[in-house]
């Protein structure tokens, strides 16, 4: 025959302790998957309505606005006269300064084969500005465009520069597709 | 001081604390520019302005537009051409537009694919190139023939008819290809070739022309170097002319002429991209004119090359020029086919 066996009240104390423990290990847990599993929401700009205004480069909130220039090379002519690298009016189609249209000089030019030459952001350069979008837009294929660089931004609640971009280009996108790249098929 | 004394002081201090915090907080609203509206406050350096060159390249026209646009009646206009009796051919979508000298839409022709080029031959016979075909209709409309253009990758962007040759000019691949009315190649022109001269063709954006002279040498775009050269019927690179500049005079931008059509005097009118203009040189290359700059072409009243991404990328304008010397200029931005005539001849 079984005995009957008194739980002192200690015992009672350590099993309900154990048990609450468990249960909260196993929400935490629940909930860990469960954020993992939702998609958060960031800002990104849309470079199909982008103006290249540039104000992207004064109204982030960070010192160094997280927007950068990035290059889609599907769409790139490899132009030896890239309008997003050259002032309008270049004296000579090399890196010196006066010729280059970046005011922070972050575009760099590599030889390929004649005559095509590759261009490459530098993005601890880079300020956002949008100028070589627009030289790259008017006259090139518009494969140089801004987006907002998640490595930097702080997906303010309200983004300033969302709120600042006349063109309303800017938006919330799903966390998992964080970019939205031209050229990407 | 009594207590009294003290919180008459700063009952005081309060009634004016207070309305000079409320200023300062409405104030700094007020200035704050969460819209944006002052702009990016960069600086001039920071400014990509063209506006200049822009204007300097719409002053004093030789031509005037001379009667108002006619509608496309397509989505999408790819290519403009004219036949012998001035009819004008509009290419676009999955059709070809033919209207006639009193602007009336006369036929409409279906394509088996979109047309991104077009020839119309003495005899009114409609070549046109949809993605890496040729396609052939007689001037009733019928099919009357093509053939395919057997490269991977091809985009064909412009088609001319000499006798039994068909030069068709492929973006996709970089090339000229002549064939015979039967579809055969005959011959592959403009392929880099360090031993005959030949510097290749240079085409960052899809367009790509070319036409025949009078003098019977072929003359194709080469729009990366922003030349026009001219080339024998076999390959041989005779002469090439043009210059970057965005002064009027030369080719603006990365890749320009992005078509041309030839007046029957042997001149060349073309069209460019970036600072959309229209332009007349004569048959070596010397700048005679302006046809229209952007402040005729562009939709805005700041003469800048574009304002939006969809402006900026639709500026590839295509002309003809018809029997009557009459500069035919299919406008994308408009969607609208514009006619422009010599000064002294409207006046």
């Amino acid at each position: 025959m079984k005995e009957n066996k008194k739980i002192s009240r200690r015992d009672m104390l350590r099993m309900a302790g154990r048990g609450a423990a468990g249960v909260s290990l196993l929400a935490v847990g629940g909930l860990a998957f469960w954020k993992k599993q939702k998609p958060e929401y960031v800002w990104q700009i849309d470079p199909y309505k982008c103006v290249s205004c540039g104000n992207c480069a004064s109204y982030c909130v960070l010192e160094e606005s997280a927007v950068k220039c990035v290059h889609a090379f599907e769409m790139c002519g490899y132009c030896d006269l890239c309008t997003g690298f050259f002032e309008p009016e270049p004296r000579k189609l090399d890196t010196g300064a006066e010729n280059q249209l970046c005011p922070a000089g972050a575009i760099e030019r590599k030889f390929v084969e004649e005559p095509y030459f590759e261009y490459n952001i530098n993005e601890s350069l880079c300020i956002g500005c949008a100028k070589c979008v627009k030289g790259c837009t008017a006259f090139g294929n518009g494969s140089l465009f801004l987006q907002i660089r998640h490595d930097r931004c702080l997906n303010c609640n309200e983004c300033f520069i969302a709120m600042a971009c006349p063109a309303r280009a800017i938006r919330r996108v799903s966390s998992n597709k964080p970019y939205i790249l031209k050229g990407a098929s | 001081m009594g207590n009294n004394e003290k919180k008459v002081i700063t009952d005081k201090l309060i009634l004016v604390a207070v309305p000079v915090l409320i200023a300062i907080a409405v104030t700094a609203i007020y200035y704050m520019d969460i819209a944006g509206e002052a702009g990016n406050k960069l600086g001039k350096d920071f400014n990509y302005d063209v506006s200049k060159q822009a204007v300097a390249s719409s002053e004093n026209p030789l031509y005037e537009e001379s009667q108002s646009p006619i509608t496309t009646g397509l989505k999408n206009p790819r290519a403009v051409a004219v036949d012998i009796e001035n009819n004008i051919y509009v290419a676009g979508d999955s059709q070809i537009n033919i209207f006639n000298n009193n602007d009336k839409l006369i036929r409409g022709i279906k394509t088996k694919g979109p047309p991104r080029c077009l020839f119309i031959s003495k005899d009114k016979t409609i070549y046109a190139g949809t993605n890496n075909t040729v396609e052939i209709y007689d001037s009733s409309g019928k099919e009357a023939g093509g053939f395919k253009h057997e490269k991977a990758d091809a985009v064909l962007t412009s088609i001319a008819v000499s006798g039994d040759n068909i030069f068709v000019a492929d973006a996709g691949n970089r090339l000229v290809a002549r064939y015979n009315k039967k579809g055969e190649l005959l011959k592959v022109i403009g392929q880099k070739d360090k031993q005959r001269n030949i510097p290749g063709f240079s085409i960052p954006s899809p367009y790509f022309d070319l036409a025949i002279a009078d003098d019977g040498l072929l003359r194709v775009v080469n729009p990366g170097r922003h030349k026009i050269e001219a080339y024998t019927f076999n390959g041989d690179l005779e002469f090439s002319w043009g210059d970057y500049s965005s002064g009027v005079e030369g080719f603006c931008g990365c890749c320009n002429p992005v078509n041309f059509a030839m007046t029957s005097e042997g001149q060349f009118v073309t069209c460019e991209k970036g600072l959309v203009r229209v332009k007349v040189y004569d048959e070596d290359g010397k700048y005679i004119g302006l046809v229209a700059g952007p402040e005729q072409l562009v939709p805005t009243e700041k003469a800048v090359p574009c304002e939006t991404p969809e402006q900026c990328q639709l500026g590839g304008f295509d002309v003809a020029v018809d029997g009557n010397g009459r500069v035919i200029v299919m406008d994308t931005l408009h969607n609208t086919i514009r006619i422009f005539e010599k000064i002294e001849i409207v006046r």
